[in-house]
């Protein structure tokens, strides 16, 4: 994984909220905008963003991703940090687009915006400094530390903030590399290897008995609870950020709106 | 068939398109090392550690040799020439040929080795210091004789040292699978024990 | 061609590697997924207990292939000459069907009737035991697991343990059939045996077969990496020894073994070091009774030289081990057979598709059976950029239009136009509320069948988190 040296950091932010957010998960953007937001943070929503471009680069249509990340590079003008709530969506722009931009004109363009990605606990930790987080969660957790968070800062971020929480017990799981199977379309063009991943997956997790099944992507999350929730048995998730926002709501530092 | 020309040619052709050639990268041998391996003492004493994680077994007089030998069966053996006097006072019916027609009637071998490697546990044996190389390999004990004075303590020693023989072994222990179900099982079809005789 | 005589046949609809994994036998998953389990583990152990920093060895070890393989005009005929000098005659073949005549040529010629094969990757490659047969010529695989196979009918699943798929049930019941004795499933009894059955065998063949891990520029020395001692009974009893050697296998010095050798082992079997490390460089040594008076080696192309020349080409670093195979979580599923050529896993979807050259579109859908996890990347020993690689070829596969590559993955083009154009965007995610109320499990829309037959989706939000973020931007 190429993650850019020096990234742009800075309390201006610009917020990537990502499809899955834009179309599922209102709550886990939200959450983002308010954790920035107590941290200090002036945070913009550019109204035209629309997708990174990943689905089709890993689809192997890398006409249609550079159409769809040129798009975002329009959107994400400035110097400032841009902040995404995903993983594999930050590892798209500043991985996946350096390959698919190789041979392009404009590489100069993406890699400027690689140069400013930022997924969000990483921002937080690496980008902003903070290193631990108030209140209270009583609750044991599973991290799934999902793949595309390979060579980031996400995964040890994630575990200190979350770890500082009073209460919160992290629990390990077997396997903690194995993929959660669903690798955008890949969950529908290999729909049994999908499943049968996700399955292997969720076997590890629920036998280590969580209250709660955290990550830092929602993509993950939608496939195990997906899958689970077929099953019969739901698995409670929530990304991180959700979890780091209600502790600022319990301990009354915030009101949830 | 390709002959040596076509054969460079083509390559040299493939490689025209690259322009960005990698260059040779810088590196001490010492980088190599396994350094926790390497640690504990002397050559000699890390040696006897590592082979006997890998399974050999070291002695260090024809008595430890004797007593380690009664734990098989070894009626009959065929040795280097050169051995056949000291090992003569081993209740073994030693010879110095090894028969192919009776390849299993051999239950010990004993051989001369060219030294041994510290860091991995590997005894070294090399064609030309080998009474034969079946004699080795076939029984399902193997005695290799080596002097202390030729052990190395790494690798890279080893390795930039393997001279102009025409065939050398690096052997770490017994001969192994774990080809049925991942389980270890020490004797396939080299050796199933291996001893080192370290003399001075 | 690269394509195995055993393979499955493509079915009519699907990706392959998903109908394989549909109906695999529940015994065979078990058994690949703990082994390779087992052994991606101890690798990580291994490497982080002997080295305080395993990734600087590794990114070494990329470097120094990296730079034998585009230096390959240098060193390849350097390691020729080292060869020559040394005694060696060496041949070079373009493709598998010269590999294969000029050794079958070489057994003929001097009236060999049995060979004894050490396992090879290159000779399976090229198809070489059924190949001699049609010559007369009998080849015995003498490795425990090829044995298995062999019997069998059967094909290696895996580049290091062969017959990881088959249970010590399946392999004692063969052993039965082929009359090796009565059933006995004990992993120590099956050894004895096949020790037993081998020995006649390599004392009366006419040669030994190999291939090599390794071969050294500068020294010109073969280096062959095994466990079992097959490999120097099959060096030391017959008068013949021919090598099969793949190009890329080329290093520049006996001193960099150092470096390979240390990463090769580790990745492959979990083991520090395997109980041989065969250096040869030339015919038996004066006098000696036993070993090979004369030693042939093949130089083996068939498709590399095209992967040399093109933007793949850190794929030739590969050494072999199996590493990425044995973390990868589709492979864990679907076992080595799944696919369809003799390298799996990651880097056979890589590897396979390059090798098949011309039939490149056969086995285009190879590189996207991968949920892009990079657990692959981070496993090979010489730093190859498997994710990138099997990524940079799905772009590949779809300006070619491979059909097999494109099954099951919905097209791109209209998310694409979508997502281009803001007012589509915004209004397309307020319409995907009304699929709340549509029975989407039962909608004839291949993907979302794909998806809701084991899972359920979440709620539709569209636009939510907008509409909130405007309205508090309104207070």
């Amino acid at each position: 994984m190429i993650v850019p040296a020096d990234r742009a950091t800075g309390k201006k932010v610009q917020l990537m909220a990502t499809c899955l957010c834009d179309a599922f998960f209102d709550d886990v953007a939200k959450a983002t905008v308010q954790v920035l937001e107590y941290l200090g943070c002036e945070v913009e929503f550019p109204e035209g963003q629309t997708c990174c471009g990943q689905p089709a680069f890993n689809a192997g249509d890398w006409s249609a991703a550079r159409r769809m990340v040129r798009h975002a590079a329009r959107q994400f003008t400035g110097s400032g940090p841009v902040v995404l709530p995903s993983g594999s969506c930050a590892a798209m722009l500043f991985h996946g687009a350096s390959l698919a931009f190789e041979h392009e004109p404009d590489f100069a363009t993406v890699s400027d915006l690689a140069g400013r990605t930022w997924e969000v606990l990483d921002f937080i930790v690496s980008g902003l400094g903070v290193k631990t987080w108030e209140g209270t969660c009583a609750k044991k957790i599973a991290f799934h530390s999902s793949c595309h968070l390979r060579g980031t800062g996400t995964p040890a971020a994630a575990r200190q903030l979350l770890g500082s929480l009073r209460g919160l017990e992290l629990v390990g799981h077997a396997e903690p590399e194995q993929c959660c199977g669903f690798g955008g379309t890949f969950s529908v063009a290999f729909p049994h290897v999908s499943a049968n991943m996700g399955l292997l997956k969720l076997q590890n997790i629920r036998a280590a008995e969580p209250d709660l099944l955290v990550a830092a992507d929602m993509s993950c999350l939608m496939h195990l609870r997906g899958l689970a929730e077929k099953q019969g048995h739901p698995l409670p998730v929530r990304h991180a950020i959700q979890v780091l926002r209600d502790a600022l709501v319990a301990e009354r530092k915030i009101h949830h709106e | 068939m390709a002959t040596k020309e076509e054969f460079f040619a083509t390559i040299s052709q493939a490689l025209s398109a690259n322009s960005a050639r990698a260059p040779y990268p810088p590196y001490a041998d010492t980088d190599l090392v396994a350094k926790p391996r390497v640690a504990g003492g002397s050559a000699e004493a890390v040696f006897r550690k590592n082979f006997a994680a890998a399974g050999g077994v070291t002695v260090s007089d024809l008595g430890e040799l004797k007593a380690e030998l009664a734990r098989h069966d070894t009626k009959r053996g065929v040795c280097d020439p050169a051995l056949s006097a000291t090992l003569g006072g081993l209740d073994i019916e030693w010879t110095t040929t090894f028969d192919r027609q009776r390849p299993d009637d051999y239950a010990v071998g004993a051989t001369i080795a060219s030294g041994a490697i510290a860091e991995t546990g590997s005894l070294i044996l090399k064609d030309r210091a080998t009474c034969d190389r079946l004699a080795a390999l076939a029984p399902w004990v193997h005695v290799a004789v080596v002097r202390r004075a030729d052990i190395f303590l790494t690798l890279p020693e080893a390795l930039t040292r393997l001279g102009d023989d025409p065939y050398v072994v690096f052997a770490t222990g017994p001969s192994k699978t774990a080809d049925v179900e991942g389980i270890l099982i020490q004797g396939v079809h080299g050796p199933g024990a291996q001893i080192a005789w370290l003399v001075d | 061609m690269n394509t195995n005589e055993h393979e499955f046949a493509v079915p009519h609809f699907g990706q392959p590697i998903d109908r394989f994994v549909a109906t695999i036998s529940g015994e065979v998953y078990a058994a690949v997924h703990s082994a390779s389990a087992i052994k991606s583990d101890k690798r990580a152990q291994l490497l982080a207990a002997d080295y305080a920093d395993p990734l600087k060895l590794r990114a070494l070890a990329g470097q120094i292939k990296q730079h034998t393989l585009d230096h390959l005009d240098r060193y390849l005929p350097q390691a020729v000459a080292s060869l020559e000098r040394n005694g060696a005659r060496v041949h070079c073949a373009a493709d598998g069907e010269e590999a294969r005549r000029i050794i079958g040529d070489l057994l003929q010629q001097r009236g060999a009737k049995t060979v004894v094969k050490s396992k090879s990757m290159a000779t399976e490659e090229i198809h070489l035991n059924d190949y001699l047969a049609t010559r007369g010529i009998e080849s015995v695989e003498t490795d425990l697991g090829e044995f298995i196979l062999q019997i069998d009918g059967d094909t290696p699943s895996h580049i290091v343990t062969p017959v990881v798929h088959k249970n010590r049930r399946q392999i004692a019941q063969s052993f039965e059939r082929h009359g090796l004795g009565a059933y006995n499933d004990e992993p120590e009894t099956i050894t004895r045996r096949a020790r037993r059955f081998m020995r006649d065998r390599f004392l009366r063949a006419d040669a030994g077969l190999t291939g090599a891990n390794f071969l050294v520029a500068e020294s010109g020395r073969l280096v062959l990496v095994t466990n079992e001692g097959n490999s120097r009974f099959s060096l030391s009893a017959p008068r013949l020894h021919i090598a099969l050697v793949g190009i890329e296998k080329i290093v520049p010095a006996d001193r960099d073994l150092g470096v390979f050798l240390n990463l090769l082992v580790r990745s492959a079997t979990g083991q520090q070091f395997t109980a041989y490390t065969e250096f040869i460089s030339g015919p038996r040594a004066d006098g000696r009774p036993s070993g090979a008076e004369e030693l042939h080696v093949v130089l083996l192309d068939n498709g590399r030289t095209d992967i040399l020349g093109a933007e793949y080409r850190e794929i030739l670093r590969c050494i072999r081990c199996g590493a990425c195979m044995n973390i990868c979580p589709v492979y864990r599923q679907a076992s080595g057979h799944a696919y369809r050529a003799v390298y799996p896993g990651p880097v056979g979807a890589v590897l396979t598709p390059l090798l098949a050259g011309e039939h490149f579109a056969q086995f285009a859908d190879l590189p996207k059976a991968c949920s892009v996890c990079g657990a692959c990347g981070d496993a090979c020993p010489v730093n190859i950029a498997l994710p990138d690689l099997l990524l940079r070829l799905r772009d590949r596969a779809k300006r070619a239009h491979a059909a097999l590559s494109a099954r099951g993955t919905p097209p791109m083009g209209g998310f694409a136009a979508v997502a281009t154009h803001p007012p589509l965007w915004r209004a397309a995610l307020t319409a995907s509320r009304l699929a709340n109320r549509l029975p989407l499990d039962w909608l004839p829309v291949p993907p979302l069948r794909a998806w809701t037959r084991r899972r359920t989706l979440p709620e539709f939000r569209g636009g939510a988190f907008r509409q909130w973020f405007k309205q508090r931007g309104q207070q």
